[in-house]
C-alpha cells in the first residue's frame, strides 16, 4: 500500500448535503490521496453513506466543493457520466442486473459506452471474474448466486471500466456471516494492488488490517480521524470512545 | 339462430373485422401515448410529472362515451364554427381511434409508471455509477425489468380496450355491436343475435389472452 501524498485524489471542502430540511452532512472537509484505503465508520444516520454517495454525485450536492482527479464535480457543466467511468461503486445490496448473465453484467458498461469491442470486453470480463474467483459462473444469472458471489460479481463489474477510485457502501452488511470473508478478501487484494478506496463498513477487523486511515463520523460531521491504531486503540473524542465501546 | 348465422353471419364477421381494426388502431396509438406520459411521470421534473398527472386525471375522470361524443361531434363543430374553417369532419374511424387511444393511453401511462417504479432504484443507481447516461440506463437496465412486470396489466388493458370498442357504436362506427343492433332491428331475434355476438367477443378475447400467456412465459424464460 503505497500512499502517494503528492497526489490528492479526492478533495472535499465544506461539503453540505440536505434532504429537504434535514441536514445530513453539515461541514465535511477531507483530502484522500492516491493509494489510500480510507475506512469510514460511524453509527447509522451519521451520514457516512451519504458522504460516499456525494463522491460520485449519486446525491446532488447542496453546498461546498468536491474535486475528484482535478475535476470539480459540483459544477453543473461537468460531464458526470464521463467522470463516473473513473470511479467504481459497490453497493450494500449488490444491485446486479437480474435480466443479464454474470458476464453481461460486467461487460455492459464498457461495450455500451464504446470503451471496448464486445470481444475485448468479454476477455477483460473473464479476467476480472477470474480475479474474483467466479469465472465458472460467467453464464449464470444473478438470482442463482449466493450473496457473497453476487458481491464479488458487483466488484468485477465496477472494475470493468478500469476506474482508479473505488467506493464501497457497506459491501458486507447484507451478507450472511460466512460469506463476509470472501468479499473482504477480494477487497484486500484490490487494496494491495494500490487502488484508492473509500469504504463505508462496520467490519472493524477489516479496517484494522487494511485501512491506511479511519474516519469516524457522527451527526453529519467528521468527529475524528487517524490511523487504525490511533482510532481503535487510542481514540480521543468521547463520541468515538462511546461508539467503539458499543461495537468492539 | 341458424337463419341469423346463414343470412347475417358474413355481415357480423365483417363487423368483427371492423372491431378489430378499430381496436388495433386505438391500441397502437395508445401504446405511444402511454409510453410518452408514463415516462413523463417518472422523470425528475415537476412540470413533466404535472402534465402527465393532469392528462391521466382528465381522461380517467370523463366517461368514454362523453369523450367519444366530444371528439366526433364537438371537435368538428368547434373547428367549423369557432375557428371558421368550413367542412372539417372526422370519420367515425378517426374519432373512434382517437377516443380509444386517449382512453387506453391514460391507463397505459399508469401501468408504465407503476412498472418503472416497481424496479428497485438501486438498479438505476448501479447503471449510472458505471457511467451510463440516464436514458441508456433506462433502456438497458430499467425498462427490460419493468416490462416483465407490466405485461399482465397491459394484456388486461388490451382486452378492456377491445371490449370498449362497443361503446363507439354510438358514433356510428360499423363495429360489431352497431351491426348487431341493425340485425336485431330487422329480424327481432334479439336473444339469438346477442348470444352470437357475445360468443364472437368471447372467442377473440380468449385467443388474445392465450397468446399473451405464451408471450409472458417466453419473456420470463431464463429468469429464475
Amino acid at each position: 500500500m503505497a500512499v502517494n501524498k503528492e497526489n490528492v485524489k479526492i478533495h472535499v471542502s465544506h461539503l453540505v448535503k440536505s434532504f429537504g430540511k434535514l441536514e445530513v452532512l453539515k461541514d465535511i472537509s477531507n483530502d484522500i490521496y492516491e493509494g489510500e484505503v480510507v475506512v469510514v465508520i460511524g453509527p447509522s444516520g451519521s451520514g457516512k453513506s451519504t458522504f460516499l454517495r456525494c463522491l460520485n454525485r449519486l446525491e446532488d450536492i447542496t453546498g461546498g466543493t468536491v474535486v475528484v482527479d482535478g475535476v470539480d464535480i459540483t459544477q453543473k457543466k461537468v460531464n458526470i457520466n464521463k467522470f463516473r467511468e473513473n470511479i467504481g461503486m459497490v453497493f450494500q445490496h449488490f444491485n446486479l442486473f437480474p435480466h443479464m448473465d454474470v458476464l453481461r453484467n460486467v461487460t455492459l458498461a464498457p461495450v455500451d459506452l464504446k470503451k471496448m469491442t464486445k470481444a475485448e470486453a468479454e476477455k477483460r470480463g473473464m479476467e476480472l471474474l477470474k480475479r474474483v474467483g467466479l469465472e465458472e459462473k460467467a453464464k449464470v444469472y444473478p438470482p442463482q448466486l449466493s450473496g457473497g458471489q453476487k458481491q464479488r460479481v458487483a466488484i468485477a463489474r465496477a472494475l470493468a471500466m478500469n476506474p482508479n477510485i473505488m467506493l464501497f457502501d457497506e459491501p458486507t452488511s447484507a451478507l450472511d456471516p460466512e460469506m463476509v470473508g470472501e468479499v473482504l478478501q477480494v477487497m484486500k487484494e484490490l487494496a494491495a494492488d494500490g487502488m484508492t478506496m473509500v469504504v463505508v463498513t462496520h467490519e472493524i477487523g477489516f479496517a484494522r488490517e487494511v485501512a491506511s486511515r479511519v474516519i469516524f463520523m457522527d451527526g453529519g460531521y467528521i468527529v475524528e480521524e487517524g490511523t487504525p491504531e490511533e482510532i481503535f486503540n487510542h481514540p480521543k473524542e468521547p463520541r468515538t470512545i462511546d461508539f467503539l465501546n458499543k461495537v468492539l | 339462430m341458424v337463419k341469423i348465422l346463414t343470412v347475417y353471419g358474413p355481415l357480423l364477421l365483417r363487423a368483427m373485422r371492423q372491431t378489430l381494426l378499430l381496436a388495433l388502431c386505438g391500441l397502437l396509438f395508445a401504446c405511444i401515448i402511454g409510453m410518452v406520459f408514463g415516462l413523463l411521470s417518472v422523470l425528475k421534473n415537476r412540470a413533466c410529472n404535472l402534465i402527465s398527472t393532469i392528462f391521466v386525471d382528465v381522461i380517467r375522470g370523463v366517461p368514454m362515451i362523453v369523450l367519444a361524443y366530444f371528439i366526433y361531434f364537438g371537435i368538428p363543430y368547434g373547428v367549423n364554427t369557432i375557428l371558421g374553417i368550413g367542412g372539417f369532419t372526422l370519420s367515425s374511424l378517426q374519432a373512434g381511434t382517437a377516443c380509444l387511444a386517449l382512453n387506453c393511453g391514460a391507463y397505459m401511462a399508469e401501468i408504465i409508471r407503476a412498472g418503472i417504479q416497481s424496479v428497485d432504484k438501486g438498479q438505476m443507481e448501479a447503471a449510472r455509477s458505471l457511467g451510463l447516461p440516464y436514458w441508456r440506463a433506462m433502456v438497458r437496465v430499467v425498462l427490460p425489468q419493468a416490462i416483465r412486470t407490466m405485461i399482465p396489466s397491459i394484456v388486461n388493458q388490451f382486452i378492456i380496450t377491445l371490449k370498449d370498442t362497443s361503446i363507439l357504436s354510438v358514433i356510428g362506427f360499423p363495429e360489431l355491436v352497431n351491426t348487431a343492433k341493425n340485425v336485431v332491428a330487422k329480424t327481432f331475434m334479439s336473444l339469438q343475435t346477442w348470444a352470437i355476438v357475445a360468443v364472437m367477443y368471447l372467442i377473440v378475447i380468449t385467443i388474445l389472452s392465450r397468446v399473451a400467456k405464451i408471450l409472458e412465459r417466453r419473456l420470463n424464460r431464463g429468469r429464475e
